[in-house]
This record gives C-alpha cells, sequence and structure tokens, in this order.
C-alpha cells in the first residue's frame, strides 16, 4: 500500500498537468480547478505517508525497473514531500483568483503541476540519475513559470539568470553522479550509501578521497540553488515573475539546497574538511545577504536579499554538523516566507486606507527615533543582556541533549542565540516606556519562549530525520576543528561583537541631538552596499565580452 | 594510414577545421527534407567508418574533437540565423562521440547517442523553413512574439530545442550522461561546461523568437494534425530515450 502511494504522489500533479492540458478547451476557465484538486489529493497522501512513518513503519525503496527509476520512502522524502504538497497546494488556490485575468492562464497551471512533480520526484528520488533528470527540470520549469508573461522581455532576461545559475549548479551535481558511479558501480542512493559506509576510505581520480570530492561537488551545487554568495545574483532581481512564483520560489525551490545536503548526509559523515569551508560560505553569505537587504531601497530587492541571508544561515547550520536544523530552518522559512509573498497583495491594499501601525514605545523608538530620556543602570542592564540569554540558551539545550559541549556545531549556534538575544536586550536598553522593567521582562519571556520552542521542534527533528545517535554525532565530529582554535575563535568572535556593542553605545550617547556627516570611508562603503558590490556589473561586463568573442570568431570563420 | 582514416571520420563526426564542409554542405542545400536527411545521415556514416578501426581513438583525437565541441557550442552563442545554428549545435554534438568511442563504449552501441542529437536537430530544420517561408528569413530577434501570435508554434519549438540541448528526459539528455560516465576527469569538467553553453544559447534562441509583443498582423499557426505530429515524435523520443540511450545506463 504504501509503495502505491509513493508512486502515486508525484505521478498525481503529472495527472494533473496533463488533464488541465487536454481539456482546457473543453471546460475552459474551470480547467484550473482539476490542478487544484490533484493538488489537494497530493497533500493528503503525503500527510498520510509522513504519518506511515511517525507509526513506525520502515524506510524503503520502490524501483521501478532498470538501473534507476526509484523512489524513497524514508523520513527526510515524506517531511519534504509534505511541505512540498502543502505549500504548492496553497500557490495553487492563491492562483486561481490571482491568475485569472492573465493570459495563459491554463498554462500556469500546468506549469506549476509540473513543477509541483518534478519537487516531488527531487525529494524521493532513490538513485542519482532521477535525482538528476528532477533537479534539471526544476531549472528549466523555473525558468518558463518565471517568463510565464511572455510579452515581458524583463521578465525573461531576469529569468535566465536564475536558468543559468541553475544549469552551472546542475554540472557539480553530475560530476559527483559520475564519481560515485566510476567508484561504487552503482546509481542507487543507499547503495552508495552502504558501499561507502562498508569503505569509508575510497579512493578516486588523482587518488583523491570519494567522500571529500562528492561532498565538495554537492555542497557547489547546492550553493547555487540556494543563492549562496557570487551564485546569489538571480534570487532579488527575479520579482518580474507572477506572485505566485515567487511564493513557490522563495518558500520551496531555493530551499533545495539544504535538502540536498541532507540527503547526502552519509557521505558528509566521512569527510573532515568540507564541512568547514560550507560553514565559511553560509556565514559570509547570511552576513552578506543581510547587509544587503538593509542597504536597498527597493523592498521587493530587499527581500530577496533577506532569503538570501535566510539561505546562508540555513547552509551553515550545515556546516556545523546541524542537518536536521536546516531543514527544520528552511520548513519554518518557507512557511514564513510563502506566507509573506502571499500575503504582500492584500497587505498594500489594506495599508492605502490605514498604515496600521501602533504608535506605542516600539514606533516612537524605531521610526521616530527617540531614545528613552532616563536610563537605567548601564552595569546591571549590560548583565542582564550578556548572562540572560545564556542562562535561557544553555538551560533549554541542556534539557534536550546533555552532551551539548561535546558538538562544537552546537556551541557555534548557541553563540548565534547568545548574540541575537543580547541584541535584542540591548535595543531594549535605549528605548522609551513608562516601565521599563515590564518591558524587559516581556521581552525576556519572549525569547524565553522562542528558544524553548526552537530547541524542542529542532531536537524532535533530529530524533526524526537521523534517530541514530552515532550518526548524529559523525556529523558534528566531520564539522568539528582543533579544540583550542575553536575557543580562540569563540572568544575573539565574543570580543569583537561585544566591543562592536560598546562602540555603538557610546557613539550614540556621545553624539545625541547632534547630527554628523558620515565620513568619506563610511560614505563609499554605502554606495559600495548599495551597489551590491557591483558583482552584478562584472557578470553583465564578462557577459558582454563574451558575446562578443563569439560574434568576432564567427566574422573570422565567415560563419562556416 | 591510420592517421587518414581518422581525418576522414572527422569529416563526419566533425573536428575543426574539417567540421566547415558539413556547415558549408547544410547552407548549400535549401531544401528543409533534404537537410533533415543529412542531418540524420552524416554522424551515422561517421560511426560507420570508425568501426572499421579495431582501436579505440588516441587521447589526441578526444582533445581535438573536445575543442572542436566547445567551440561551435560558444559559436552558437552568437549565431542568429537559425538554419546556421542547427548546423553548430549538431557539429558541436556530434564531436562529442569520442568520447565514449575513446572510453570504450563500443561504436556498434553509438548510433542512438547520434540520433538522439540528430532527431531533434532536423526537427528544428523544419521549423526553421516554416519561419523562412513567413518572415524571410528565421532569424532570433528579428521579430519574436511567437508566443503570443503562433502558440502551437512556439510550443513544439520551445520542445524541440530543450530536446537537442540534452534536457531531461529526452535521449539526448542520456546520451550526454552516458559519455560523462566513461569519460576521463578533465574531459568530463570539459564536457558538462559544452552542456552550459548550449542551455545559454537555448535560452538566447528561443527568447529573441517567442518573447515580446506580437505583430498585430494575424499569423497562421500550425496545423492541429502538424502539431500532433509533432508532438507524437517529441513524445516517441522521449520513449526512445528511456529505453536505449537510457535504458543502457
Amino acid at each position: 500500500m504504501t509503495d502505491q502511494l509513493v508512486l502515486l504522489l508525484p505521478s498525481l500533479p503529472l495527472l494533473s498537468a496533463l488533464l488541465t492540458h487536454l481539456l482546457s478547451r473543453i471546460v475552459a476557465r474551470r480547467v484550473v480547478h482539476i490542478s487544484v484538486a490533484g493538488g489537494t489529493l497530493s497533500f493528503l497522501i503525503a500527510a498520510i505517508l509522513l504519518g506511515a512513518v511517525l507509526s513506525g513503519q520502515e524506510a524503503s525503496r520502490l524501483a521501478l525497473g532498470g538501473s534507476w527509476g526509484s523512489l524513497l520512502f524514508d523520513p527526510l522524502s515524506v517531511l519534504m514531500g509534505l511541505l512540498i504538497a502543502g505549500i504548492s497546494l496553497l500557490v495553487r488556490i492563491y492562483s486561481v483568483r490571482y491568475m485569472a485575468e492573465e493570459p495563459g492562464y491554463a498554462r500556469f497551471f500546468v506549469l506549476l503541476d509540473l513543477m509541483t512533480a518534478a519537487l516531488l520526484v527531487m525529494v524521493a528520488a532513490g538513485d542519482l540519475i532521477t535525482l538528476l533528470i528532477a533537479w534539471h527540470l526544476i531549472g528549466v520549469l523555473l525558468y518558463f513559470l518565471l517568463g510565464h508573461d511572455t510579452r515581458s522581455r524583463s521578465a525573461y532576461r531576469y529569468g535566465f539568470w536564475t536558468f543559468i545559475t541553475y544549469r552551472f549548479g546542475d554540472l557539480p551535481l553530475l560530476l559527483a553522479a559520475a564519481v560515485l558511479f566510476h567508484t561504487f558501480h552503482t546509481w542507487s542512493l543507499p547503495g552508495i550509501f552502504d558501499a561507502l559506509a562498508a569503505n569509508p576510505d575510497a579512493r578516486t581520480f588523482f587518488d583523491l578521497p570519494v567522500s571529500e570530492v562528492v561532498a565538495a561537488l554537492i555542497a557547489m551545487s547546492a550553493f547555487a540553488r540556494s543563492a549562496q554568495f557570487l551564485l546569489h545574483t538571480w534570487l532579488p532581481y527575479t520579482m518580474d515573475g507572477p506572485t505566485p512564483v515567487s511564493a513557490l520560489m522563495h518558500a520551496g525551490i531555493v530551499n533545495a539546497g539544504g535538502f540536498l545536503i541532507n540527503r547526502f548526509a552519509p557521505v558528509y559523515a566521512y569527510t573532515e574538511h568540507t564541512l568547514h569551508w560550507v560553514f565559511v560560505v553560509g556565514l559570509f553569505t547570511a552576513v552578506i545577504g543581510s547587509v544587503l537587504m538593509l542597504s536597498q531601497h527597493d523592498i521587493k530587492k530587499s527581500l530577496g536579499y533577506s532569503t538570501m541571508g535566510q539561505m546562508g544561515f540555513m547552509i551553515m547550520e550545515c556546516g556545523v554538523g546541524a542537518f536536521s536544523l536546516a531543514i527544520f530552518h528552511l520548513i519554518a522559512h518557507g512557511l514564513f516566507k510563502g506566507t509573506l509573498f502571499l500575503s504582500a497583495g492584500g497587505i498594500i491594499g489594506e495599508a492605502r486606507h490605514d498604515d496600521g501601525v501602533p504608535k506605542d514605545d516600539l514606533y516612537t523608538f524605531i521610526v521616530e527615533r527617540r531614545p528613552a530620556r532616563n536610563r537605567q543602570p548601564w552595569l546591571l542592564m549590560a548583565a542582564i543582556t550578556l548572562a540572560i540569554p545564556v542562562a535561557v540558551l544553555l538551560l533549554s539545550h541542556l534539557a534536550v541533549a546533555p552532551n551539548l559541549f561535546q558538538k562544537q556545531g552546537a556551541i557555534v549556534l548557541l553563540f548565534f542565540g547568545w548574540v541575537t538575544g543580547a541584541q535584542l536586550l540591548f535595543a531594549t536598553y535605549n528605548m522609551r516606556s513608562q516601565n521599563p522593567w515590564r518591558l524587559v521582562a516581556l521581552i525576556v519571556f519572549s525569547f524565553t519562549i522562542v528558544v524553548i520552542g526552537y530547541t524542542l521542534i529542532s531536537h524532535a527533528f533530529d530524533v526524526f530525520l537521523y534517530p541514530d545517535p552515532d550518526f548524529g554525532d559523525k556529523l558534528y565530529k566531520a564539522a568539528g576543528i582543533d579544540f583550542s582554535w575553536f575557543v580562540l575563535l569563540v572568544v575573539f568572535a565574543s570580543a569583537v561583537i561585544v566591543l562592536g556593542w560598546l562602540r555603538a553605545y557610546y557613539t550614540e550617547r556621545s553624539q545625541r541631538g547632534r547630527w554628523r556627516s558620515p565620513g568619506h570611508w563610511w560614505r563609499n562603503f554605502y554606495a559600495l552596499v548599495w551597489r551590491e558590490f557591483h558583482i552584478l556589473d562584472i557578470y553583465t561586463g564578462l557577459t558582454r565580452n563574451l558575446l562578443a568573442a563569439s560574434a568576432r570568431i564567427n566574422v573570422w570563420l565567415r560563419w562556416g | 594510414m591510420r592517421g587518414i582514416g581518422y581525418l576522414f571520420v572527422g569529416l563526419f563526426l566533425p573536428l575543426f577545421p574539417l567540421s566547415m564542409l558539413l556547415n558549408a554542405a547544410l547552407e548549400r542545400i535549401a531544401h528543409p527534407l533534404l537537410r533533415s536527411a543529412l542531418l540524420l545521415l552524416w554522424p551515422q556514416v561517421g560511426l560507420l567508418a570508425l568501426s572499421f578501426f579495431a582501436a579505440e581513438p588516441p587521447s589526441w583525437l578526444v582533445i581535438w574533437a573536445l575543442v572542436t565541441s566547445a567551440l561551435y557550442a560558444f559559436r552558437l552563442l552568437a549565431m542568429r540565423e537559425m538554419g546556421r545554428w542547427t548546423g553548430f549545435l549538431a557539429t558541436s554534438a556530434w564531436a562529442l562521440l569520442w568520447l565514449p568511442a575513446a572510453g570504450g563504449v563500443a561504436v556498434s552501441n553509438l548510433w542512438p547517442y547520434a540520433a538522439a542529437f540528430s532527431v531533434p536537430i532536423a526537427f528544428l530544420t523544419l521549423l526553421a523553413s516554416r519561419l523562412e517561408r513567413r518572415f524571410g528569413a528565421a532569424y532570433t530577434g528579428l521579430y519574436g512574439g511567437l508566443a503570443q501570435s503562433t502558440p502551437r508554434f512556439a510550443g513544439v519549438l520551445v520542445i524541440s530545442v530543450l530536446a537537442a540541448t540534452a534536457t531531461p528526459l529526452f535521449p539526448t539528455f542520456f546520451a550526454m550522461l552516458g559519455t560523462l560516465i566513461v569519460s576521463q576527469p578533465v574531459p568530463a569538467v570539459w564536457l558538462t561546461g559544452v552542456w552550459l553553453i548550449w542551455s545559454w544559447a537555448a535560452a538566447r534562441l528561443l527568447q529573441g523568437l517567442i518573447v515580446g509583443t506580437a505583430d498585430p498582423a494575424p499569423q497562421q499557426d500550425l496545423e492541429m494534425a502538424t502539431t500532433w505530429g509533432y508532438t507524437i515524435g517529441l513524445v516517441g523520443l522521449v520513449f526512445a530515450g528511456l529505453i536505449l540511450t537510457g535504458g543502457h545506463l
């Protein structure tokens, strides 16, 4: 029974795409209800499959014949399947009215159905060829979805950036597949993982370790799909596509990098170095994405860079060995960003009548930039700022994982949690409020609730996705570095952050009420960030030069 | 003697500058059916000739083939005339047939690989001739808006271009994958680079033809019967890919 449902899950959207296309002339615009019905059924099947895994049904692989063409039934595939089926159903329901006035109404739903099928096959792929097919098709289908309005040249131009970045990301995955097949002589993913576990020191071309080579190639593929720095330019510029496509892209497709790294977790468990630079790329992307988000005037670009920052954080979580946390992150981000995109139109409409911003303490502090007149004793506030987040984070994490301090990755994540919590309390210190202690207490309470919720849910994800604690430890170990270096880095990062806070505090205090023009260096830096580090200009120049070179060669060779 | 033999094969499994003969021949043949027939037969002649060699092709030929393939893929980027575009793509794709031959795949098993590229390129030749009849030239970036004015033609064109540039589930995709797994690391990286450039060129071709505002004058779209003919051909290609090139992986 489970096998039939696993097969039915991606087949339903395929069937509804076919029916929508064939019947569009007969039942006209009502044909899209076929797509919605197919999406509803897919969601129900995905929910039943998740229920089956939760009830303890064993993981299995459904082979459709030959050496490739198989689907997996395991915790990762059913969890991702439910997410994809859910988001794509919401997007389809939303599109029924949103796209009603657009030309190519039925074609849009056909493409949405095909995209859903490709995504469902990708997460359930049980062999490398099936995975490659789905991975490649997602890029192609996204290109046509983004360019749904065939009159718009700009939609196609920006859709092309997405397409070519995705195609660039396909190449490392192809090479990884070739290396794995060359080494283990099978396309089956479970077969490859078993063979690697039996021989973790297997070597490939140039006597390189298979695990490191494949892990690095997989990571590169994930970077392109999840808009990591230097491969990110497509993301903020693809807003010319229809809003439902933006929602699907930001809520689902862009998260594929995190999924891919998780799918190949058994390879990463045998690496020594790859996860370190995965962490560095993720961290760099998170910082750059956040900086670019804050500097953009265009709200849509700002949203795109916000997604880039989140993707950086997700990849960074993989880099510290917290693979299951990355899955939780991508689901949470997907739901959050999907809601943002789908509700954006309604909110803009409502805001035309009423901005809905309450004129309370937060408003006077953030919008009017009017800090509190009376301050609390700074030593006491500093102690609260630094100590309370640590205490909350440590207690909640130790409750679910007593061996917390043996995992460097967990400490890094705690560190980020501490910085976020402390930053929140630090900002509170300046806020104008009738009762500052009440405000602090409420913020600490909210922080505690968020941390406890996050800790419990991420622990549940860990138990669900990687029930074998030894395997989880292997991933953390693969991400670890020499302990003395680790301590040094943590101390250094803490010192930089605390010094930054102190500087911000004293600068703000000494310049209160006086405006000073920003310095030359600061203005240049701002211009550089606002121009997105000129990365786009460099790529555009490179593209023009390549096209000119191609034309020149054609002229030299007389077009023959 | 063997070297001269390889040069002869290099006319049909094109190696630059011998490849210029193929492109010159394609330019001179005006009739679309004759051009299509040439596209279908040309690499098969090369494979037949290659089968007379007992040994695998030497590595210097593989390098030559890779350079040829990359050169014609790169030249595709600036090529706006669809007839020549199909010739360049065919040259770039057929040059890659030297790789599996050098990687130990029996030459007798390579005919599906060659046909995988020939058939969609032949479809494109027929579609280009239709554009030439209607507009006087099959030229990307000149008129555009075909998705609006002739949606059936645009649909068939898009799918045929995807089929010709090794998109799953078409046989070209499996042929490229089959070539990749028998290649050494450096040729494999080179091969993926060529594949990427094909995708880039395909997107440029399509954007120049199907995107944009349509000509207000009424256009004659593909007839339903012809559309069904192309559809059946393309669906047949998918099945052929799954059974022939894909089935042997």
